[in-house]
């Protein structure tokens, strides 16, 4: 029917091999399989129903709690993420490199990127306690939180994994689409394999683009894996807690993705040689060299957890003591600590530092203890540093703690088994050996609003108050006189007490005159204090003279309005007759503090709702450049399908 | 010369009431009369104000949906202002009122108080001293800094709040926080009922939402009616200062009123950690020349008193 299937091109009897057999591995499941996924299916649907129960009631259900408000969740994340980086390492460095021997495990190692990054960040959403509002984080979006650089480094990867996984098998769907047909496959999945095809047929302009394509793909992966584990890092390295604010985060967090990443293709890939019987593909000689990489990791991954807790230890700054005693000494987490050096560290190293004593088993033995070790590791970067706040809970009566539910063990469960359902259904849609690849080989601050009050938000009433003494304060500078009577008090018998400033010898002073019936009153004992938001602030006490006056300095150094008014008052505390009476003046001459409120808007800064430009610059030029590889690359695609249907028509012709 | 809190409240939720009812105005709301079902059948109906000042009839059997939450305008904060605190910890004698009171003003579980109460003792040569810490209402604030939806945010006014209609639970601003000030709502809260009695709406913390974080709000919504903070109030040892940074005073519970510098300098006022580079609105005085028992000595204070906060009589 199609182009495809008319086609034969000719192929080395070895090419025809690899076809032939890595066809058959998409044949039909047998019983084993068919229950492998059905337990796969089983596991994931429990966790379905964990995480519905989780939605129901709350992260209530989970062991988490204040002090220790991450866990299980987020060391998922981390580790899934981890082990996303397989296959960058493998299929891009080995690309670039042209390092021949990679050919049979690339798409293997590609596709657990795909996968693991899947999994990896539904475990984000699944710790969210508002899943329902995801769309925040594009709605409402902040730059400056690592959380969006996580957003962006983590959707890039995820794109750019696709892509590359993709792309390396469009070669291989022409004769997927052939074997569908001769073998009676399901109609819709001739379709898509025919699809997926894109009208490749091998010509020499196709190639040449799917060579550049490949070629653009391979360099800008590896950046774009090396920043996802950063960031990842970054989470954990941005804040000032003990144990998380480390320079070397970034690096310590990528090296122990490529770690954990290794280790785990190599346990993909007994696993798949086991199943598909891969043997002449999968050979003992790719496990050996892939040890080889592994030795290296492993003794990597030791120095930089030599670095980082070393100088932690040695330098003993109270609060990392106290997460070092937790993380090291006689706790759970010191024996977890000890118990993931020895068999995540050192067994796979005494394993497989001897090249002769290198076999395929103990290959295979190293490399689950790190994958679970790694796994151990990440819960033990997250959880003993929430235990040890800056502030001890244990001063507040709390003991912070952390026992992980069954929730949240059905949900870690659910992950590992959607992750291995995911892999097993994609090898079988696709070739988990890339045929073509392999039988190549052979060959804002608001203005205050002056509007009235609205709603119940209302500004509070002493807003008016403060304008009226703004106006009062205004009016006295309007007369030039630094000095006005606000107010008199009168009182029984007609007594008055008069607040003024005055200057004498170069000095202000708030002077009260205290009169009595017209006449000046001696031995009053008068209060002065400044007006201020909840109750007024007391200056100092004097008596009246015989002229009836009393004075303190005037506050000067005292913050005014914004015109530098100051409301004052003096009030009579002694005769008792007359005790309370009093007298306020606004007067002039005080600091001013508060100024007229900008209309700029927040300031720039990491903790404002405005982000400073350097943050803003350095992210769109990052995702610019990627993106635009990406664009480039799709372009190639175009070319590809393009060049085909001009074949196709001259085909037919 | 200010509304009382009741009718402040009462207001608010009529007007709040009414911006709900924009549906209801829909639903046969029309300008009041006397009080009367016009049609005859139903339910009878209420008088109730909308934002824009005009009275309008509701039906009073048909409540409202909770209303879509505006919070532009508490974001700002509140005009001309830059709150700070100050705890004199040589008053401080742990009885632990101002957490009770927190809790009880703001409805918080009993687990997750706004202010706690630590017994804290640097070292053991040190002097062992009681620690009251809210929020610190950070100048450079953490918890800001890695909120990926300004969820959390910092107002002019220098208060730390959360929008709990935006937060989508992620809880970093909790890992970031390095005075562990913030508490998450890990279940179907209960929220306190009762019309007329409670505030609530942006700024009030309240109604509290699943899968949401909190903390201290420092009262906003009690500074806007110039009302002390519930710890401020409530403390008898006149321990707990807030005020104005603009005004340079504080004001504590006795209503004495003090210059926020001189009190600092005088008094040798510090915030904790400061190394830390966050700038915290709150201080504290040392507890020097400390006039109550501290923590473990004979007549201390003694049980949980984040917990029941039980009051010497």
């Amino acid at each position: 029917m199609s182009w495809t299937s008319r086609e034969a091109p000719k192929k080395s009897p070895y090419a025809q091999q690899v076809e032939t057999e890595m066809l058959a591995t998409l044949e039909p499941l047998g019983r084993g399989g068919r229950l492998w996924i059905a337990a796969l299916l089983a596991v994931c649907g429990f966790a379905l129903f964990a995480y519905i129960t989780q939605l129901v009631n709350g992260l209530r259900v989970t062991g988490m709690r204040d002090y220790v408000s991450w866990g299980l969740y987020m060391t998922n994340f981390v580790f899934f993420i981890g082990i996303s980086h397989a296959g960058t390492l493998i299929s891009a460095i080995l690309r670039v490199t042209h390092a021949e021997w990679r050919r049979p495990i690339t798409r293997m190692a590609e596709a657990i990127t795909v996968f693991a990054l899947i999994v990896g960040a539904s475990m984000i959403i699944i710790d969210m306690g508002r899943p329902d509002r995801l769309l925040n984080v594009i709605v409402h979006g902040r730059l400056s939180s690592p959380i969006l650089w996580d957003v962006c480094s983590i959707m890039t990867y995820l794109t750019g994994s696709f892509i590359y996984l993709y792309v390396a098998m469009i070669p291989d769907m022409p004769m997927l689409v052939r074997a569908a047909e001769k073998r009676g496959r399901p109609r819709w999945l001739v379709q898509l394999y025919q699809a997926l095809a894109l009208g490749y047929k091998g010509t020499p302009a196709q190639e040449r683009f799917l060579n550049r394509a490949l070629g653009a793909m391979a360099v800008i992966i590896i950046p774009v894996a090396v920043s996802v584990h950063t960031v990842v890092s970054w989470i954990f390295g941005m804040t000032v807690r003990p144990g998380w604010h480390s320079t070397i985060f970034g690096p310590y967090f990528v090296i122990g993705a490529i770690f954990s990443g290794t280790a785990a293709l190599i346990t993909a890939m007994a696993l798949f040689r086991r199943a598909y019987h891969l043997e002449r593909y999968l050979t003992d000689d790719h496990f050996r060299k892939l040890a080889t990489l592994l030795v290296a990791l492993t003794l990597l991954y030791t120095y930089f957890t030599l670095s980082e807790y070393l100088t932690t230890w040695y330098g003993g700054l109270a609060t990392e003591a106290r997460l070092i005693n937790l993380l090291m000494g006689a706790s759970p987490y010191g024996a977890a600590f000890w118990f993931w050096a020895v068999t995540g560290l050192f067994i796979p190293l005494g394993l497989l530092i001897m090249p002769s004593k290198r076999s395929l088993g103990a290959i295979i033995t190293a490399s689950v203890l790190i994958n679970i070790g790694m796994w151990l590791k990440r819960f033990l970067i997250l959880v003993p540093t929430l235990e040890t706040p800056y502030v001890p809970a244990q001063a507040a009566g709390v003991t912070p703690g952390y026992t992980p539910t069954w929730v949240e063990w059905a949900i870690t469960a659910g992950g590992f088994a959607a992750f291995m359902l995911l892999y097993t259904l994609f090898s079988r849609l696709f070739p988990i050996v890339s045929i073509w690849e392999t039988a190549e080989d052979a060959g804002t601050t608001e203005k205050v609003p002056a509007a009235p009050p609205r709603g119940r938000f209302a500004r509070p009433t002493f807003v008016p108050i403060r304008a009226l003494l703004l106006a009062a304060g205004l009016g006295a500078l309007a007369i030039g006189g630094a000095t006005r009577v606000h107010a008199q008090a009168a009182g029984p018998g007609d007594a008055r007490v008069a607040l003024t400033k005055e200057v004498r010898d170069d000095e202000a002073q708030l002077v009260a005159t205290v009169t009595a019936d017209g006449r000046p009153l001696k031995g009053a004992r008068i209060s002065f204090s400044v007006k201020r938001m909840f109750s007024p602030m007391t200056l100092g006490e004097e008596v009246t003279g015989s002229d009836g006056r009393a004075s303190v300095p005037f506050p000067s150094t005292l913050p005014g309005g914004a015109k530098g008014e100051l409301a004052v008052l003096a009030e009579i505390v002694s005769p008792d007759r007359l005790a309370g009476m009093r007298g306020e003046a606004i007067t002039a001459g005080a600091r001013t503090v508060r100024g007229e409120p900008t209309s700029a808007g927040p300031p720039r800064a990491l903790w404002s709702s405005r982000a400073p430009v350097g943050v803003i610059a350095a992210i769109s030029f990052l995702l610019a450049v990627v993106w635009s590889t990406y664009v480039f690359v799709v372009r190639q695609l175009v070319l590809i399908k393009r060049d085909g249907e001009e074949k196709r028509i001259s085909y037919v012709r | 010369m200010t509304m009382g809190r009741r009718e402040f409240v009462r207001a608010g939720l009529l007007a709040t009431g009414a911006a709900a009812t924009g549906l209801a105005a829909r639903n046969g709301a029309e300008p009041a009369g006397d009080g009367k079902n016009p049609s005859g059948e139903g339910p009878p109906e209420t008088v109730a104000l909308t934002p824009d000042g005009q009275l309008v009839a509701v039906r009073e059997a048909k409540p409202a949906p909770a209303p879509r939450e505006d919070w532009t305008e508490i974001r700002r904060g509140i005009p001309g202002r830059k709150w700070v605190m100050v705890f004199d910890l040589a008053k401080c004698d742990g009885c632990g009122a101002c957490v009770e009171a927190c809790s009880k003003g703001h409805f918080t579980p009993a687990d997750r108080e706004w202010i706690r109460l630590y017994k804290m003792q640097d070292s053991p040569e040190l002097a062992p001293y009681w620690f009251p810490k809210p929020c610190f209402h950070c100048d450079n604030p953490p918890c800001c800094k890695v909120c990926p939806v300004g969820a959390t945010f910092k107002r002019d006014d220098g208060i730390v709040l959360v929008d709990n209609t935006r937060c989508i639970g992620c809880r970093f601003c909790m890992a970031a926080c390095p005075y562990s000030s913030r508490v998450f709502n890990w279940t179907r809260p209960t929220n306190p009922t009762g019309p007329g009695h409670v505030a609530t709406g942006p700024g009030t913390g309240l109604p509290r939402r699943i899968g949401t974080t909190e903390k201290c709000d420092l009262c906003e919504s009690r500074l806007r009616e110039s009302q002390l903070p519930h710890c401020v109030a409530v403390c008898d040892m006149n321990a707990v200062y807030i005020g104005d940074e603009h005004e340079d005073a504080v004001t504590n519970a006795a209503g004495e009123t003090v210059q926020f510098s001189k009190l600092l300098r005088d008094r040798a006022g510090y915030r904790h950690l400061e190394d830390l580079g966050t700038h915290p609105r709150v201080f504290y005085l040392p507890p020097v020349g400390r006039r109550y028992a501290a923590p473990g000595e004979p007549g201390a204070e003694t049980g949980d008193v984040n917990a029941h906060a039980g009051r010497k009589p």
